[in-house]
């Protein structure tokens, strides 16, 4: 499609626009330990034998 | 300096490798085409991080010479290509997509640029990537050094990630091919989106010296190039053993689709929900058409269901435990926040909090599936599923979630986490360019087990053989 530069540079201010600073770095932040907190609760549901080792193979 | 056609810029490997040994042109002019392409078009959609303009010319001789005394080193001989710039080139910038490492400069190259330039296929740039391909968690397209990935279909829409650049390179004719890397996603996504042949092979086929890690046990790194005939013989030129590279499989790989077995003696497994409630309702006729075109060639499609696994959290988990460990000497450092994606800083810093038994967990769990995905296989031979179940996003839409017109998730989850799946069991994907919807490409991907890569490009040169959809070009 033809795009103008104007419709470009609007789109791209969209994108690269800064986020507000303070506020929104403290959720961010509890956001990403949420995730893994979720991420721990999902693992935890899984039926996990304890003779089931990691997915690691070691040899020299 | 001959004139070069410009019907090279979306020639195939073959083809242009002839067109160079019968003289048409020499490996000089055409390296210096393809730069200089690169170098005009490559920031229309922020797919260059660094031309190598001077080297590939330098290069280009060298293969001049030999093509002159017809010593002939094989298809890749005088090809120029691109890498994403998480492979090291030495003494040039190697950024990573990421202001903290804006001026990093190694001094050996990626063992994969070797084995190319062995080959005699010609550099000529480094391209554009999501910020430390996107481990911590993206939220905007925008989390480049380059800025936003944009698609050469359309400008307004992404390339996607995080090997934006290589995408978009191919799709543009700027390089006949371009090698990118995957973690969860990164060469299936951008591929689906810009509408490029792809392939992210097994886990361990193809070194991994000398590009950024990003997580130790999921990164792959893989071809995009015009047709899966090329994916085949750039594989069979990156792929191999490397002491270099603990998780090397010891493997080769030998480009033989014609042992393969022929599609028609293949069970194809696939979730019929994926194609249709679970897709958005632009892209649904691509995709019927391409399972159409699977059916005539004979292939027995198999309704299945895979095992039953939270795949999301076992990868994210093992991504943050590994990047964590990797990163952290930027993240202690204060340097994480001079990336440019918020949520993704957040990622990162939050990584170091992860206890060791998730991690633990997250790996064993990890057996798990690798055992159920062993049991899926001795029933098929290959699992079919979207590219990606929409066409590229809009460049300002927030990566996660759901576009707009995208329906809900259904009940019924398919195939849907057939990219984390494919990842931690270290499956190979083959993308195909498989229709339009909204003049935006559509794909479909084929999963088979380790080191079944022959097989999947078999299908794909057939599928190619009756379809021109990986032909198709946007408006340069």
């Amino acid at each position: 499609m033809k795009l103008t530069r104007r419709q470009l540079a609007a789109s791209l201010a969209v994108a690269a626009a800064p986020a507000p600073a303070n506020a929104q770095n403290e959720d961010l932040d509890a956001a990403a330990r949420d995730r893994l907190k979720n991420n721990a609760n999902a693992l935890n549901a899984v039926n996990l034998p304890m003779a089931v080792e990691p997915a690691v193979v070691f040899r020299a | 300096m001959a004139t070069v056609p410009e019907d090279v810029y979306f020639a195939t490997i073959p083809e242009l490798n002839a067109r160079l040994k019968a003289k048409e042109f020499s490996a000089e002019d055409l390296a210096r085409t393809f730069s200089e392409r690169l170098q005009r078009l490559g920031p229309r959609y922020n797919a260059l991080a660094l031309s190598l303009h001077q080297e590939a010319l330098r290069a280009a001789k060298e293969v001049d010479k030999d093509l002159k005394r017809e010593r002939y080193r094989g298809p890749l001989q005088g090809i120029p290509y691109g890498v994403k710039d998480l492979l090291a080139f030495a003494g040039q910038p190697t950024t990573w997509g990421a202001a903290p490492y804006a001026a990093q400069v190694f001094q050996k190259n990626a063992t994969v640029i070797e084995k190319l330039s062995a080959t005699g296929a010609v550099l000529t740039g480094k391209l554009s990537m999501v910020e430390l391909a996107g481990g911590g968690g993206y939220r905007f397209a925008s989390a480049s050094l380059t800025g936003p990935g944009l698609n050469p279909w359309d400008r307004t829409r992404w390339s996607g990630g995080s090997s934006s650049g290589s995408a978009a390179a191919v799709a543009a004719g700027l390089v006949p091919f371009a090698i990118g890397s995957e973690t969860s996603g990164s060469i299936v996504t951008p591929a689906s989106y810009c509408g490029v042949t792809a392939l992210r092979p097994s886990y361990g086929l193809v070194s991994r010296q000398g590009a950024m890690a990003l997580s130790w046990t999921l990164d792959k790194l893989g071809p995009f190039a015009r047709s899966a005939e090329d994916c085949g013989l750039i594989l069979q030129a990156i792929a191999g053993k490397d002491s270099g590279d603990p998780g090397s499989a010891g493997k080769s790989f030998y480009y033989t689709p014609q042992y393969s077995r022929p599609v028609k003696e293949l069970k194809i497994a696939y979730a019929p929900v994926d194609f249709i409630e679970a897709a958005e309702p632009g892209v649904r006729a691509a995709f019927a058409e391409a399972m159409g075109v699977l059916k005539s060639l004979g292939a027995q499609l198999t309704e299945a269901k895979l095992p039953d696994f939270p795949y999301g959290a076992v990868l994210s988990t093992i991504l943050s435990g590994e990047m964590g460990s990797i990163f952290e000497p930027l993240i202690a450092s204060g340097k994480v926040d001079q990336l440019a994606d918020k949520p993704q800083i957040a990622g990162l810093k939050a990584s170091l909090e992860l206890p060791a038994k998730d991690y633990l967990k997250a790996m064993r769990i990890r057996r798990l599936i690798q055992g159920e995905v062993s049991k899926l296989f001795a029933e098929y031979d290959v699992l079919l599923a979207p590219g990606r179940a929409n066409i590229a996003t809009k460049v300002d839409q927030r990566i996660d979630q759901a576009p707009p017109g995208m329906p809900a998730p259904p009940s019924n989850p398919g195939f849907r986490g057939i990219i984390q799946m494919g990842n931690l069991a270290g499956l190979p994907a083959l993308v195909l360019p498989c229709g339009l919807a909204e003049n935006m490409p559509v794909a479909i991907q084929l999963v088979g087990l380790p080191f079944s890569e022959n097989m999947l490009l078999a299908i794909g040169r057939e599928f190619q053989g009756k379809t021109d959809w990986h032909k198709r070009r946007p408006p340069v």
